[in-house]
């Protein structure tokens, strides 16, 4: 195709002019129920119908822009399910729907990574914001937009941090089979995430939102257009979450290829198993929950509005139903990513297989069972605060066992300390810290104080930043040169982790601190003797923010300009994606591999673990 | 290649040995320290009975957590020095899979661990709720709480503002509370979800619409703390703050009677005090 | 980012033809999985909102679903439901001109089961702004409504490919002669009944277990 066809096709370009168009047209249809007067510049009346309708019929013209109508259009004339998109060559197909799930997960990464740094963007402004003990700099209303878009940026994009960019690229090299099972519905996943994210944005247009990421009612309802940006966010992650862990479940479940069984199964696939169950299960009660809080604001409705027949609390309970495992989300894939890189790194295999396993299917499990401790002072009956406080603490029983596993991988290794190797060891640390400041607001005379104050959020940025944060450059740094065929410079990588290392724990340690001393969460004006302390820690931060760019720099100067070939198996790997030449090719495996055994047989006398069944051509070296 | 050693806890080459000694050793000093020096260092302080009780509870929480804390930082300590790699070539380490008896003894101790923990927290919650807000039939009563004096906070966005049921509902902009009382703390809001954060007091509890969230408190002496309102209400949330006084008996007495005088005229035109107020119209989107 | 050919698809598509109907039935398990904790949301916050009773409007009394409406919805979508399994029976003996006259039934019959929703709506004589009842009430028929529209949808593609294959009596067709792309020349094109059938299993799974949820909003909201 010439160049000019391929720019007219269906790509991400035609995606967004039609997203546009489509916005458009559900603002105007949404004026039209209403009867409002149909003003495009200047709005003052706000109508959420028309916002919502927008959004809407935005994304559904943004995903045929793309071309994912001409399936379903094929399928409803009763042509067969295929496997196969018109499928280029070169860097067009990144910007298209593309079925190769390598393409996929590159798509993923930079997707997730610029939604990134847009949230800590945020964050540094949010520092900022904190150096001085009254607003200085924003307003309040902006402020506290800011708070909520770097937190629910964060945990709308985060949430696939993991399994979207390597589950999708690696999962299917480790497992042995050629495809996912839906290879259609995981780039949906991540087209659904972008129009998402974009849509989080617009919300400075209408003028932010005031609730933070958890959306609380009825202050959700009062709030004015901005907050529709904020629902309708999360409820296409929500979507986006559910298909991502369907098609890596359903892949796991039926395309292992031979002599893969579930005890030789990689540990990083069952924290990705794992982290699908709780997707597949708790994201749609994300979509329920946000699907009423958008009729409360558009058909007024009142399932939060405690004056005309309905609760918050039905908000809160909802919301926490899946809150509590979504947090499980994001904390299993870096269990799964510490367990398979320190065998690679420690030379020897992953200490108690089972006992790991055990431990991500326990924290999968009690995960349901917890959900009221962010409930233990909000004025629901409080009959059951003892069985919560008990079933929150036995959480970290299983998390327990990720920990033992590790370190006996550890020790009497043969430990060497690459940047990878050195993100997953941060991770004990940082999980041990906010593991047990976990332990102080799960117990309820203690979170009586700690609740809503910064102790909280400095335990979760500890679990979710210091744990899935880290792991996520881990796995950056483990397996770009897999992914990209091109190595990252170590040196720079080592100044990443350090810098990054020591500058989070100096952020994120004086706010245990900071909340302890009465601090309360997303406020912008604090006690002036609190002074000293947010300060050190906004300087910290504004450290950990130019951390990032040294890491921004390696990654574009090593993958544009240097571009230093990564040999094929850069780390020693006995894992089966390393086998493969690098850059992988388009259909992985000349031959599907016969396993024989798990991929950590350091130290064994152990064949490689995926022979390729006998061929008179010879197979794969 | 050497056969792999059995490492269990007590080993032939005295890393699993050196290991446990340091961590024996290191968590016996540290317990004792940290439970005398830190505890009494945690907030909220002394200023009631239940903050009082969540100092004692944390006081416990750290100095129980103090030994797996050592544990783990000792252990990779220890790991990241003793087993460097040496060469520069990659070479295999021992091909260790698991130890049963290991993972016995981490399960049994982690288990007790953490069963202790909830039941320790669990024994301080019921003595009189900590503190915490426990919704309108609070499950965890004080002894004596028939004879609590009641006290309404009402949050709206953004201020407080208290109602004194028992001095004829008078409603007043600060909170003054007598010394040595027990007090029942009704809790609710007008319009978002705010939350009663008295910091010194140790109390918290959440402001629902149409909600009333008791709380006790039993105060001690004379003193002033610190309100701020724990959650996320809206534009002014960051200001929502005022100081609370506990005030001796007499002058609480006097205190009351000047507010009823000052206030009085007013307070026929408040709605009658009830424990849980529904404005009308609420502001909705649309 | 290196240059990579298009796939090599005699390589890529040899896999085995079971894998379809394999990968559709996990799908179909998931996506019911996934279902039943979206419902889940409304029938907690029913019981949830009835026990509270916030300001005593739950369920005034001006606000009284018609039983009549609710019965035949529910009755219709059982009925499609049922249809699709039996022919998905009638199917699996190879019958496949009457698993076309069911498949066909069924799909009229959730139509009609939507259709009728919609014009409940307009004739219930109350809104979803009237009380924590309505508002459960709207919220969950609506999106009974727009799983039945997706599972239909799902439906009438079997259907479609059922009735495109409707000539071909077994065995292989000519290169392309299913796909229209004379290059396909998978398994699964070889093979068209067991294309259909792994469709039919897997969205035969599906609606039965939406018209279980159907029946379940039947009992809540209207029956107790």
């Amino acid at each position: 195709m010439t160049a000019f066809r391929r720019l007219i096709g269906f790509n991400l370009l035609t995606a967004v002019v039609l997203g546009i168009g489509g916005w458009y047209l559900g603002w105007f249809i949404g004026h039209q129920i209403t009867g409002k007067s149909l003003d495009f510049f200047g709005e003052i009346d706000q109508n959420d119908i028309s916002i919502f309708l927008g959004y809407f019929m935005g994304v559904i013209a943004f995903l045929l822009g793309l071309g994912f109508g001409v399936y379903p259009w094929a399928r409803m004339r009763g042509y067969p399910p295929s496997l196969r998109e018109k499928e280029t060559a070169g860097i067009g197909r990144y910007f298209t729907l593309c079925t190769d799930h390598k393409v996929v997960g590159i798509q993923y990464l930079w997707g997730i990574g610029l939604f990134f740094f847009v949230g800590g963007l945020n964050a540094m402004f949010i520092r900022a914001e904190l150096l001085s003990p009254t607003n200085h700099i924003f307003p309040p209303g902006q402020y506290l937009t800011l708070v909520g878009m770097h937190g629910t940026m964060m945990m709308g994009m985060m949430t696939s941090g993991i399994l979207g960019p390597f589950a999708n690229y690696v999962v299917p090299l480790m497992i042995g089979a050629r495809r996912m099972a839906f290879p259609r519905i995981e780039a949906l996943t991540f087209w659904l995430l972008m129009a998402a994210g974009t849509i989080l944005v617009t919300t400075i247009l209408f003028g932010g939102f005031p609730t933070g990421w958890t959306g609380y009612e009825p202050l959700n309802d009062q709030a004015n257009g901005g907050m529709d940006a904020y629902i309708a966010f999360f409820a296409l992650v929500g979507i986006s979450m559910t298909l991502l862990g369907l098609n890596l479940m359903a892949t796991i479940i039926t395309m292992r290829a031979p002599g893969l069984t579930w005890s030789r199964l990689p540990i990083f696939c069952w924290g990705v198993v794992s982290t699908a169950i709780l997707m597949v299960l708790a994201a749609p009660v994300l979509v329920a929950v946000l699907s009423m809080a958008m009729l409360d604001r558009t058909g007024q409705t009142s399932f939060f509005i405690a004056s005309a027949g309905g609760s918050p609390y039905l908000y809160e309970n909802l919301f926490w139903i899946f809150g509590h495992p979504e947090v499980y989300i994001l904390a299993l894939p870096g269990f799964g990513i510490v367990l398979e890189l320190l065998p690679v790194f420690s030379r020897k295999p992953l200490w108690g297989y089972r006992l790991a396993v055990a431990g991500l299917m326990g924290v999968t499990l009690l995960s349901w069972l917890v959900w009221q401790h962010h409930l233990f002072v909000s004025g629901i009956n409080s009959d059951l605060r003892p069985f919560y406080m008990l079933s929150t603490e036995l959480i970290s029983i299983p998390t327990g066992f990720t920990f033992l596993c590790g370190l006996m991988t550890i020790w009497r290794g043969q430990l060497r300390f690459t940047v990878p190797m050195l993100f997953c060891l941060a991770w004990f640390f940082n999980f041990l810290i906010g593991g047990l400041s976990g332990v102080f607001l799960s117990d309820t005379p203690s979170d009586v104080t700690t609740h809503g104050s910064f102790f909280s959020m400095a335990h979760f940025h500890y679990t979710i930043m210091g744990g899935l944060v880290f792991t996520f450059f881990a796995a950056i740094y483990y397996w770009v040169p897999k992914m990209f065929g091109v190595e990252l410079n170590e040196l720079l990588g080592k100044i990443h982790f350090w810098l990054m290392f020591i500058a989070f724990n100096s952020t994120f340690g004086p706010l245990f601190a900071v909340g302890f001393l009465g601090q309360p969460r997303r406020v912008v004006s604090y006690p002036s003797h609190l002074q000293f302390l947010n300060d050190w820690v906004s300087v910290s931060a504004f450290v950990l923010g130019f951390s990032m760019l040294i890491f921004l720099a390696n990654l574009v100067y090593c993958l544009v300009f240097a571009r230093v070939p990564a040999p094929a198996n850069p780390w020693a790997s006995l894992s089966l994606e390393f086998q493969l030449p690098s850059p992988v090719p388009v259909h992985n495996f000349e031959r599907v591999p016969v396993f024989t055994g798990d991929p950590y047989g350091y130290g064994e006398a152990a064949p490689p673990v995926g022979v390729p069944a006998p061929s008179p051509a010879g197979g794969m070296s | 290649m050497t056969t792999a050693p059995r490492d269990g806890v007590i080993a032939n080459d005295g890393h699993g040995r050196r290991f446990v000694i340091a961590f024996i050793v290191l968590s016996v000093i540290a317990t004792p320290l940290v439970a005398i020096f830190v505890g009494p260092l945690f907030p909220p302080g002394n200023g009631s009975a239940q903050a009082h009780e969540q100092v004692f509870d944390n006081t416990w929480l750290v100095a129980i957590m103090t030994p797996p804390a050592v544990f783990v930082v000792v252990f990779l300590l220890y790991a990241l020095v003793s087993f460097r790699s040496r060469s520069a070539a990659v070479v295999d380490g021992p091909p260790i899979r698991g130890d049963a008896r290991i993972q016995a003894v981490w399960m049994a101790a982690t288990g007790i661990i953490v069963l202790f923990l909830a039941g320790f927290g669990s024994y301080e919650l019921v003595q009189s709720g900590s503190g915490g807000g426990q919704g309108p039939n609070p499950a965890f009563t004080p002894a004596g709480a028939s004879k609590a004096m009641d006290v309404q906070v009402i949050a709206q966005q953004w201020e407080f503002t208290y109602r004194y049921p028992s001095y004829g509902g008078v409603e007043v902009p600060h909170l003054v509370l007598p010394a040595n009382t027990l007090i029942r703390l009704h809790v609710t809001s007008l319009d978002a979800i705010h939350s009663f954060w008295a910091y010194q007091l140790g109390v918290k509890a959440d402001a629902n619409p149409g909600v009333d969230n008791v709380a006790y408190v039993q105060t001690k002496g004379p003193m002033t703390f610190d309100i701020h309102c724990a959650e996320l209400c809206g534009l002014w949330h960051g200001y929502m703050f005022d100081t609370g006084q506990v005030v001796d008996a007499s002058r609480f007495a006097s205190w009351i009677k000047q507010q009823r005088t000052y206030f009085g005229p007013v307070v026929k035109y408040l709605p009658k005090y009830s424990t849980i107020y529904l404005p009308d119209p609420q502001r909705r989107a649309g | 980012m290196s240059d990579i050919a298009a796939t090599d698809y005699s390589i890529v598509e040899e896999e085995p033809p079971e894998l379809l109907a394999r990968n559709l039935r996990t799908a179909s398990h998931l996506l019911a999985s996934a279902t039943a904790f979206f419902f889940l949301a409304f029938v907690f916050g029913y019981f949830y909102l009835r026990s509270l009773n916030n300001a005593g409007l739950w369920h005034p009394k001006s606000v009284s679903a018609s039983q009549a409406y609710g019965a035949v919805v529910m009755a219709l979508t059982v009925a499609s439901a049922f249809l699709v399994r039996l022919g998905l029976f009638d199917h699996r003996r190879g019958r496949r001109p009457q698993w076309r006259v069911k498949g066909g039934a069924a799909l009229a019959a959730g139509l009609a089961a939507i259709v009728l929703q919609i014009v409940e709506w307009t004739q219930i004589g109350f809104g979803p702004a009237d009380g924590g009842y309505a508002s459960i009430f709207y919220g969950w028929t609506a999106f009974q409504v727009l799983f039945a529209v997706g599972a239909l949808f799902w439906l009438e593609n079997i259907l479609a490919t059922s009735l495109r294959y409707g000539k071909i009596a077994s065995g292989a067709p000519a290169p392309g002669e299913a796909s229209g792309d004379p290059h396909r020349t998978a398994h699964d094109i070889r093979d068209p009944l067991s294309l259909v059938r792994a469709g039919l299993e897997a969205v035969s799974f599906y609606w039965a277990f939406l018209a279980g949820l159907a029946v379940l909003a039947w009992i809540i909201l209207y029956l107790i």
